[in-house]
């Protein structure tokens, strides 16, 4: 695998319960340097307040949605680099083009397994 | 993650998400009353939408198929709403609700057995079904499980606008702060040698600049324009603003204060023996000023301890708007509910007391308070009637006040069927005032969905909620006119670990009586106390009182058996008066109170134990107990 399970990943989403179930499948993976967001604001302040490898967003927020927090971290010259992994309760396909053309970097439908991160992770990080 | 098998971790989801989903499910309730009044509000479908969507994805990880199942059917519905393929209606809107209220099942099956298997969920199914059927066939998209190559259709250019939004702003706020030092040694305020030698004292607790400043190597104000050149935090480096704590531990922790409240009274107390008796002592003196700072530290961290376990009322208040609407729709009344006050804090144990009572006696202002609109339009009123709920706190007490503009209570009926149920005398009811004539209506006898409610409103229950909100140290007052409403005032404490307390004795025995039960305290004289029906009663001011010895509640052996001495401490519970006959009466404290621990459980007539000043545990008496031991339920006061 290409990617380390040392990197630094923020986890953003406004249910706590997703929060704590993704931070526990990318335990699963070892993975353990997770920090949390409750919305692309929440996001967007963290990432500029510290350096972070990884991004995996809920689409579906209040105050910022997982798109806009995209494009903010797209616009901005110190993250846009990140990668960004959306997240989603259906595959929308309206939903898939806006984030392609925002530039994200995998997407993946809940309810999802610690396989499939597995795999975006190894797509994302090839 | 669903086929693996329930480990410690994967508890601790599930119980975080019926907590969150708990709290997802009440704020949708109030939402939709709101948005039934407000069909164009956007945002407002918007989040409903969201928190059917939150609830379906986080319910698909745990395995929950039937949960995922009705969300998924309410969600749709409510996307079709947004694109206004479905009108907003109320009888779309009703089932929705039965989806809410199929999902409040589901999540207690979860609660109760770890699966959402045994609520049947084909009829809600089928009817959210049937409101999507007019535009099915578009229903879901396919799931991909990577990203699909269907770049073929451009987006509408949606996101132009917010991309060039965002790209012209955090510029500036992209810098990280920059560290104090740094600003002075490039001002050339400092050299990096001093800069060294500061940072080497420094510790956490003495920030930089003040070293700095007591070393002499910047002025003050040089430091100040360096501070403000570092200009404010950003926000993202603050750490999390909450934390979730079980409650188990914050018990804990307020139990342990409690027991230090209990040591500093003690103290207090020798400190104040020391004083007088070794006032020239300089050692005592200063003995005492301490004493004094532990006694402020002491109160300052029990009321900052006590704040830990405050919640809004909020909590309670939210699911009134959804009663009152489906309670409205029931009997055929326009409701107009207003909630004021939903951010004061009430003791988490007051806060899971009080609901039941509230809700009481708000379905009283609807069933019985408010007219009809028939009705309502023949008095001159508006059709709409007004159930206003209100919260504040006033000092260290909470006031909840519950009013309605509705009819009122009829008294003279009141009277009328006190008079028929033998509950009072007319020569009695003669007497009274209005006051008493409304507490009337916290008889028992007044409980049994009688007549009394149809004519003139109120009474279901009332004596249930009264006992239930002295349970928790609070009074109950109604107040009424009629033909224009009523209102009912709850006053609560703002914590119930400590309570006023009258400290009495019985035979060299100390008790404390909860002060907010008691009414007045009298000596008691020769021929004051009289035998009614071999029951000892007292004659105060022409009103009989039955009165409770505690030497025989607790079998205490007397000296010599009772008499016409002593003082009768006269307690009201509701309209229940007595008199408690004790020996003396010592002081007014404020009492810590402890529970008796396991080994002694619950004793019947003691609310649990306290330690005084002196070192002695006394026990707190149960009004609410002690008062239905010599009153059995039913007979009331007059009748005796």
């Amino acid at each position: 695998m290409a990617w380390n399970p040392n990197m630094k990943v923020l986890v953003v989403d406004d249910m706590s319960t997703m929060r704590r179930i993704m931070r526990n499948i990318l335990k699963q993976l070892g993975v353990g340097n997770v920090v949390e967001a409750e919305n692309g604001s929440d996001a967007l302040s963290k990432l500029k307040a510290d350096k972070f490898d990884f991004v995996v967003s809920d689409w579906n927020m209040p105050v910022m949605a997982g798109i806009e927090l995209l494009r903010k971290i797209r616009a901005d010259e110190q993250l846009k680099h990140i990668p960004v992994l959306m997240v989603t309760a259906e595959a929308q396909k309206e939903n898939l083009v806006e984030a392609i053309q925002a530039g994200v970097s995998n997407y993946v439908v809940k309810p999802f397994t610690a396989e499939t991160i597995k795999q975006k992770l190894d797509k994302i990080f090839a | 993650m669903p086929d693996e098998p329930m480990n410690d971790e994967m508890k601790e989801i599930v119980h975080d998400f019926l907590v969150e989903s708990q709290e997802v499910l009440e704020g949708l309730d109030q939402r939709f009353v709101a948005f039934e009044e407000h069909p164009d509000d956007v945002d407002l479908l918007n989040e409903i939408f969201r928190a059917a969507h939150s609830l379906k994805g986080a319910a698909g990880f745990l395995g929950f198929n039937r949960l995922v199942e009705v969300a998924h059917k309410a969600e749709s519905i409510l996307n079709k709403m947004r694109q206004h393929e479905i009108a907003v209606e109320r009888s779309v809107i009703d089932v929705i609700l039965e989806a809410v209220d199929v999902f409040k099942l589901l999540l207690a099956d979860i609660k109760d057995t770890g699966t959402d298997s045994h609520v049947d969920v084909a009829v809600i199914s089928a009817k959210l079904a049937a409101v999507l059927q007019p535009s099915n066939e578009a229903a879901t998209a396919s799931e991909p499980s990577s990203l699909p190559n269907r770049k073929k259709k451009a987006a509408k250019g949606k996101g132009r606008g917010a991309a060039s939004a965002a790209s012209g702003e955090g510029k500036g706020e992209a810098e990280a702060p920059k560290k104090l030092g740094a600003i002075l040694v490039q001002d050339g305020a400092v050299t990096p040698e001093q800069l060294t030698e500061a940072l080497a004292k420094q510790d956490e607790t003495v920030p930089l600049g003040q070293i700095l400043v007591q070393d002499k190597v910047v002025t003050e104000d040089t430091l100040d324009k360096a501070l403000k050149k570092q200009g404010p935090k950003p926000s993202g480096s603050e750490e999390e603003q909450t934390i979730r704590v079980e409650t188990r531990r914050l018990d804990q922790v307020i139990n342990l204060v409690g027991e230090l409240v209990l040591s500093r009274n003690r103290i207090m107390k020798l400190g104040g023996g020391l004083e007088q008796t070794h006032e020239a002592d300089p050692l005592v003196r200063e003995f005492s000023e301490t004493l004094g700072r532990l006694d402020l530290v002491t109160t300052d961290l029990q009321s900052a301890v006590m704040k830990t376990r405050m919640l809004p009322i909020r909590k309670v208040l939210a699911k009134f708007p959804r009663m009152v609407r489906d309670l409205a729709n029931k009997v055929g009344k326009k409701v107009n509910l207003q909630l004021v006050g939903e951010e004061t804090e009430l003791d988490k144990s007051v806060i899971e007391e009080i609901g039941d009572p509230l809700i009481h006696l708000i379905r009283n202002a609807v069933d019985h308070g408010l007219e009809t609109p028939v009705e309502r339009r023949a008095a001159g009123k508006p059709e709409t009637g007004t159930v206003r709920l209100e919260a504040l706190q006033e000092g260290d007490r909470i006031i909840i006040r519950i009013s309605d503009d509705g009819r009122g209570i009829a008294l003279e009926k009141v009277k009328a069927k006190a008079l028929a149920r033998g509950l009072v005398t007319a020569q009695e009811l003669s007497t009274w005032g209005r006051g008493d004539i409304i507490n009337l209506i916290f008889q028992p006898g007044f409980s049994t969905a009688d007549q009394v409610t149809d004519v003139s409103g109120r009474g279901v229950g009332m004596d249930v909620v009264r006992t239930n909100i002295s349970r928790i140290n609070g009074t109950l007052e109604v107040d009424t006119e009629e033909g224009r409403g009523s209102t009912v005032t709850i006053k609560l404490p703002l914590t119930i670990a400590i309570i006023q307390a009258l400290m009495v004795e019985v035979e060299r025995q100390v008790f404390a009586i909860p002060l907010t039960s008691v009414v007045e305290a009298v000596k008691l004289g020769k021929g004051d106390l009289k035998t009614i029906n071999g029951r000892e009663v007292l004659t105060l001011r022409d009103r009989v009182l039955p009165l409770l010895r505690l030497s025989d509640a607790f079998e205490i052996p007397m000296k010599d058996a009772g008499g016409d001495r002593g003082f009768a401490v006269v307690v009201a519970l509701g309209d229940r008066r007595l008199g408690i006959v004790v020996d003396r009466l010592q002081a007014q404290e404020e009492v810590v109170i402890k529970s008796l621990g396991e080994f002694l459980g619950e004793i019947p007539g003691v609310a649990g134990a306290t330690i005084t000043g002196e070192g002695k545990v006394v026990l707190i008496l149960d009004m609410a107990e002690l008062v239905q031991t010599v009153q059995p339920p039913g007979v009331g006061m007059g009748a005796i």
